[in-house]
């Protein structure tokens, strides 16, 4: 086993709300007063949050760990303690090896300056020596594709070749433990893939640690190696990022419109099933792009099958929604299929499902019986309410709201009084 | 295998006063320099003078004083030409202006980098510090081409042992300069205001040194006050050594030596200590 690269025991962090960034001088020195005299009164207590509370874990050298959580669950506080940024109130990070973080797109350009210039600012900023970055300049040029550009000052650059300077550099670190945050979050989808892509070169070829936050969960998934998920500033859970996103999405209500995995070996399944693509397709209403309770959704399924000696194979979808109810369990009929990539779907119509969060799971099954893979809460989406023709706005019962017909009818008249 | 305790680095929860890791600096000597290189060449860039400017600001600001403090109000230069006092004034509070300004605003200025990326703080104002030590160089040589054409003529004493201990001078008024300004730092990114207050102060100073008077001309009640700033023994011992003046007060030029050196040491032991909690607030 690799020797462990970072230990953290015990990291808390509390922020003091309010008080402490007032920058006014006055308030602070009421505060130290109050602190002074009256240190142990509880009731004083002024708005506060732990950031984080009580995380401990380990990675060893070479893996790519991933974070999971909502937005404040404490991710980003953790990876700034871990590259030094911030200090925590309690507990010690202990590890070994230079600590670079590929940086937000842009931090520590300098629009003035040329191309060239910036290259190496930013490069000594993320700790590169001179000898490092020559010996991996024309490297970064090459990636970057802006040689032409290269004594152009940057702020004349478009903001393509801006992020492709800026992520040239942060690509060509050579530190042992890397940290990613959120840096995804920019750029186009091709340009993100060229990341991706980079980064697991990163990763496998060169044999670096990697601490990746994205809430790209289909990168977080195909990239890490084992997560991290964190809830309110705790540490909940820690192992496969698939369970780990399960649990997750299980609980959150996020999006999940759709995975894909290019590699066969690395793809979620067994010998059995490997998944190639699994994605939910919404036909939405007047062109908007919001699920509502009137918009079809197409799921699309493909895998790679390698059938078990004289069997057949049911495909079977359950829908949940947040609470963990099932609200529907379908199936395939039997097929017989052979060894290959095989392609399938359903269609989930209009006006069926009522508004919530629902995720889907499917499962394969073989002779009827004996369960081939099961991939647990592999896609997950939000329906959002849409009335007409009603004046009462409260919320919907029914796990689903279908659109059969009500109707009603004048059977007899009353003659008036 | 080796799961000892041999880390390398350690994060824990302790803010330091004297673990200054000036070790650090060294390893990050690269990025001081293209720093330093960063300040001399981004700050020409879009100007029709460029580096010029250096030299073009300390002579407009001394023919300003000359032609106020030598023609109009008529204040004495202690019989030195009023173009050379006014531009080793002017040369000296400039740098001593500089280095503090430059270091007064690391947080401000280096907030959005700071919260992402980690190297020593301390490299920030010392790199700015060293930029202006460039600019001081090429205004020392535009200094002493002036000054030779004055011995040329007659109105100077010309070169003596005494200049070696110029740099040292300028040194210290360096030093001085970094050491309040991480002071200043520490304070003005928690208090906003001290920001405007300090303009003003800034202000006052210059005038509360000698930079457009010759210090003989304070008297009185104001005088022991008057060489207590630090600024008075530097500038005054400067214009002793090249124009050949009895040097004024060996006693005040040590005082200032050892208030500047306990205020540098302060400073950086503040800045060390608050670099990091520092980011949660900007």
């Amino acid at each position: 086993m690799d020797p462990i690269i970072i230990k953290a025991e015990g990291l808390s962090k509390y922020y003091r709300l309010g008080m402490q960034g007032s920058g006014r001088f006055r308030e602070d020195w009421s505060y130290w007063w109050q602190q002074r005299l009256r240190p142990s009164k509880e009731g004083r207590e002024e708005a506060h949050i732990w950031a984080l509370k009580d995380v401990s874990f380990e990675v060893r050298a070479g893996e790519v760990v991933g974070f999971i959580g909502r937005n404040g669950a404490g991710k980003s506080t953790l990876l700034k303690i871990i590259s030094h940024i911030t200090k925590p109130t309690k507990g010690s990070v202990k590890g070994r090896g230079r600590i670079a973080s590929l940086l937000e797109v842009g931090t520590g350009f300098h629009g003035d300056l040329t191309g060239r210039e910036n290259i190496f600012l930013n490069g000594h900023i993320l700790g590169m020596t001179r000898r490092e970055i020559l010996s991996q300049f024309d490297e970064i040029v090459e990636f970057s594709g802006i040689s032409a550009f290269l004594d152009t000052p940057v702020k004349r650059y478009s903001t393509g070749m801006y992020v492709r300077l800026a992520f040239a550099v942060a690509a060509h670190l050579t530190p042992e433990i890397l940290i990613v945050d959120e840096v995804l979050a920019v750029g186009d989808a091709e340009f993100q893939q060229k990341c991706l892509k980079k980064m697991k070169e990163v990763s496998t070829a060169k044999g670096r640690t990697v601490l990746f936050v994205s809430h790209n969960l289909q990168a977080l998934r195909n990239l890490c190696q084992r997560a991290f998920l964190l809830e309110k500033g705790e540490l909940v859970a820690s192992g496969d990022p698939g369970m780990l996103i399960a649990q997750y999405l299980q609980k959150e209500s996020v999006q999940y419109l759709q995975q894909e995995y290019a590699d066969i070996q690395t793809a979620p399944g067994n010998q059995s099933v490997r998944i190639k693509r699994v994605e939910l397709i919404p036909d939405y209403p007047d062109g908007g792009n919001i699920i509502d309770i009137r918009t079809a959704l197409k799921l699309e399924l493909e895998f790679w099958y390698e059938p078990p000696t004289s069997s057949d194979l049911i495909v079977g979808i359950h829908l949940f929604n947040l609470a963990g109810d099932c609200i529907f369990d379908i199936s395939s009929p039997r097929f017989s299929l052979e060894r290959g990539l095989v392609s399938g779907g359903c269609l989930i119509p209009a006006n069926f499902l009522n508004d919530g969060s629902y995720y889907i799971s499917i499962v394969f099954v073989s002779n009827t019986t004996s369960r081939l893979f099961y991939f647990e809460s592999c896609l997950s989406f939000q329906v959002a309410d849409y009335r007409e023709n009603t004046a009462w706005y409260g919320k919907w019962i029914g796990h689903v709201r279908p659109d059969f017909p009500v109707t009603l009818r004048s059977e007899k008249l009353l003659p008036d009084e | 295998m080796k799961e000892t305790d041999e880390w390398e680095w350690e994060v824990d929860s302790e803010y330091h006063w004297f673990r200054w890791e000036l070790g650090s600096i060294v390893r990050y000597r690269d990025l001081l320099f293209r720093l330093v290189r960063r300040d001399l060449l981004a700050n020409y860039k879009q100007t029709v003078l460029g580096p010029f400017w250096i030299l073009l600001q300390p002579i407009l600001t001394t023919l300003i004083y000359w032609l106020i403090f030598a023609r109009i109000v008529k204040v004495s230069t202690d019989g030195v030409p009023a173009l050379l006092f006014y531009l080793s004034g002017v040369i000296c509070w400039n740098f001593f202006s500089d280095c503090l300004s430059g270091a007064m605003y690391t947080f401000l200025t280096n907030s959005a980098i700071f919260s992402k990326v980690y190297f020593p703080r301390l490299i920030v104002p010392v790199s700015s510090m060293l930029a202006h030590s460039m600019r001081l160089l090429v205004q020392m040589i535009l200094f002493f081409c002036i000054y030779f054409l004055f011995y040329a003529s007659g109105g100077v004493p010309g070169p003596g042992w005494g200049w070696l201990f110029l740099p040292v001078l300028l040194l210290m008024t360096g030093l001085f300069g970094l050491g309040a300004g991480l002071i200043i730092s520490v304070l003005t990114a928690k208090y906003r205001d001290l920001d405007y207050t300090l303009q003003f102060v800034l202000r006052i100073w210059m005038f509360a040194s000698p930079v457009f008077y010759p210090a003989r001309i304070v008297t009185g009640g104001e005088k022991l006050w008057f060489w207590l700033n630090p600024l008075t023994p530097l500038i005054e011992t400067f214009r002793a050594i090249c124009f050949g003046r009895e040097v004024v007060s060996y006693d005040y030029l040590f005082i200032c030596v050892f208030d500047i050196l306990v205020i540098l040491v302060c400073g950086i032991a503040l800045f060390k200590r608050h670099e990091l909690k520092l980011t949660d607030i900007v």
